[in-house]
């Protein structure tokens, strides 16, 4: 009873959250990945405090490869840095790649998406148009070429907004060819929006157009792009990953992606230094793998039809 | 589908067409601004990057053929389109001036091996094992096999090749990690070299292997528990029909058809998916060439590259396309 009062009285939208984050942790996937996602931003957040500066050839301190010991826990690099190290710094490169990027995207396809939807006639035509190119071909593809053609223009020296020019691109790169897919959904649910009363009582108020957007159309989008914003971060981390694997990273700033093509360029496979490259590619697997679960655990509560489904 | 929808589907594939040859012309267009945008003229950079390997009389022939003394739309852009449709790309720096077209070419027959073998593995166990989760939601083949597919999923293909090279190349020395065929004459006649080519197709083919077979799992998990609850198959069990009837009959066929569009639209994908492998393996073929064209900022063969790659999409979409039309007529 005392319960149902203390829900009652809270006001409806703490009330939302509450239930929510209810419904979330009731998935046993949903809570690993939500702590997974703790441990990871926590080294993303203060990695020198953990772990101390980022290790470079001039300061490195211990053995050549040297496997996983006391001192080095997850064991050292061809040229004695510590992995753990390099690890948890590139947890902080690796995160703010995938999240800024993911962060345009999002924005760049629900514009794309609700103004598709809602206007409808020439400009749906349109950008529906441009958005079929970058629905079919993949982010990776683009980006496989588009990076080293901008690296060659703005060179490779000072920074861009705070970030080394080579990860600056990537994310640009990585942000503006992975919208399509949230365009798409955006503009399926706003066209079913569209129709409903509330969006047409706005609309006799005199209510403008931007405004309508906005204001009633943006709030009820907000589940849809959450469920499929994790799995665009998911995928921005692995075409990250893939595009730094192939050399297109910056060694000075170095993410997992860095770490793995430094690793295979060492020759850590047929040394047989597994800690070298297990480290990097396990965060990548657990965070991506993160995302993915809470992209289906949200999509699970958005989406009521499919938990009844036995 | 009596006389008058002919003509309405005839329209549907035209459509299809159209918007598949726009969007290759796309890929082309952004090619061409791409490789204009770097500074500096494109035939004098082909000399700097060649040093000498190419001759005076072949840049010129270049510029002719590229148009670069025109204005850069419509001219430039227009022969540089005519010269690609030629099968004309350029030519290479890093490797001393060669054909970019030749350069592809003698590398796909390789990657072909390599992912068409991995394509085929993961769709026959990728499919069979999807489709029995979703028949038995819940079941202990469902858990365990969502569960992997999920893990392998958000695994890049490349660490796991890595993995694989630690552990059976390295550490067990079972099977070579890295090319296509051992050094020296290890192994004489035809029969010992097919031995040693397809030792060393085993680990790449298994990490490329292991990269797709998540997504046909969930694919086909998902077609087959959509089916499931439909009324259809509620009806066939009321007849009284046994499960492996319902299964064959009615559940199967219609699942396939998402199944069989991701596995045309993936045939696409082949090529691109493989990049990071290869270069994982040293593995010959397109891949491998990427990333020496990366490493030598070779922009001719990456165009090249980046063309070959989006032609491939965008056939194996147009293919998707009308494969589906014709098994669900609904959508014409």
């Amino acid at each position: 009873m005392t319960n149902k009062k203390a829900i009652t009285r809270s006001p409806p939208r703490a009330r939302a959250i509450k239930s929510f984050l209810g419904q979330l942790l009731v998935h046993n996937s949903a809570r690993f990945g939500l702590m997974a996602l703790v441990v990871f931003f926590a080294m993303a957040a203060m990695p020198a405090f953990l772990v101390g500066p980022l290790q470079t050839a001039i300061n490195a301190m211990g053995d050549f490869l040297a496997p996983p010991s006391f001192i080095n826990p997850l064991g050292t690099d061809e040229v004695g840095r510590d992995v753990l190290n390099l690890v948890v710094h590139g947890a902080r490169t690796s995160l703010i790649i995938a999240l800024v990027s993911t962060v345009i995207s999002l924005v760049v396809g629900t514009t794309v998406g609700m103004a598709s939807g809602y206007y409808g006639r020439w400009v749906d035509v349109w950008l529906m148009r441009i958005t079929d190119f970058f629905f079919v071909i993949p982010s990776f593809v683009l980006a496989l070429v588009i990076t080293p053609v901008a690296v060659g223009v703005m060179g490779r020296s000072g920074d861009i907004l705070g970030f080394r020019p080579s990860l600056f691109v990537i994310i640009l790169v990585i942000g503006l060819t992975s919208w399509a897919f949230v365009a798409r959904i955006v503009r399926s649910q706003t066209l079913t929006l569209r129709e409903r009363q509330f969006v047409e009582r706005a609309r006799v108020v005199g209510t403008s157009n931007i405004k309508i957007m906005l204001r009633h159309l943006l709030p009820n989008l907000v589940p849809q792009i959450a469920a499929n914003g994790a799995l665009v971060v998911a995928n921005a981390i692995y075409t990250e990953t893939a595009l730094s694997f192939l050399g297109l990273g910056d060694p000075l700033q170095p993410s997992w992606g860095t770490l793995l093509s430094l690793a295979q360029r060492a020759g850590a496979a047929s040394s047989g230094a597994w800690w070298y490259l297990g480290a990097p590619g396990l965060c990548v697997v657990i965070v991506s793998l993160s995302f993915v679960i809470i992209g289906n655990a949200l999509d699970d509560i958005f989406n009521p039809r499919r938990r009844v489904i036995p | 589908m009596a006389g008058g929808s002919g003509g309405r589907a005839g329209h549907h594939t035209g459509r299809i067409i159209f918007r598949a040859a726009a969007t290759l012309l796309m890929v082309a267009i952004l090619n061409f601004l791409l490789f204009r945008v770097i500074p500096g003229d494109p035939a004098n950079m082909l000399l700097a990057g060649a040093r000498s390997a190419i001759t005076i009389h072949q840049i010129e022939a270049q510029r002719q053929s590229w148009g670069l003394d025109k204005p850069l739309i419509p001219n430039q852009l227009f022969s540089y389109v005519s010269a690609t449709l030629q099968g004309d790309l350029g030519y290479s720096f890093k490797f001393r001036g060669r054909r970019v077209s030749d350069l592809i070419l003698e590398r796909i027959p390789a990657t072909l091996a390599l992912a068409g073998l991995a394509q085929l593995i993961a769709i026959t166990i990728g499919v069979t094992l999807g489709i029995i989760a979703g028949w038995r939601r819940g079941g202990a083949v469902d858990n365990i096999t969502t569960g992997i597919s999920l893990a392998l999923y958000s695994t890049p293909p490349f660490w796991l090749g890595m993995l694989l090279v630690v552990a059976f190349s390295t550490m067990l020395g079972w099977l070579p990690g890295y090319g296509a065929y051992s050094a020296g004459a290890a192994h004489v006649g035809i029969l010992g070299r097919l031995s040693d080519h397809a030792r060393h197709l085993i680990l790449p083919v298994l990490a490329v292997t292991l990269g797709l077979i998540g997504q046909y799992v969930v694919v086909a998990r998902a077609a087959m528990s959509d089916v499931v609850t439909e009324d259809y198959i509620v009806t066939a069990r009321a007849k009284g029909l046994t499960n492996n009837q319902m299964l064959m009959r009615h559940a199967f066929r219609n699942a396939m058809l998402p199944v069989v569009t991701l596995i045309t639209l993936n045939l696409g994908y082949v090529v691109a998916g493989a990049i990071t492998v290869e270069s994982v393996f040293a593995w010959p073929g397109i891949g491998s060439l990427t990333v020496e064209a990366l490493n030598a900022r070779d922009y001719p063969v990456l165009q090249g590259i980046f063309l070959l790659l989006g032609a491939s999409i965008v056939f194996a979409n147009l293919m998707a396309d009308l494969i589906y039309g014709v098994l669900d007529p609904r959508v014409r």
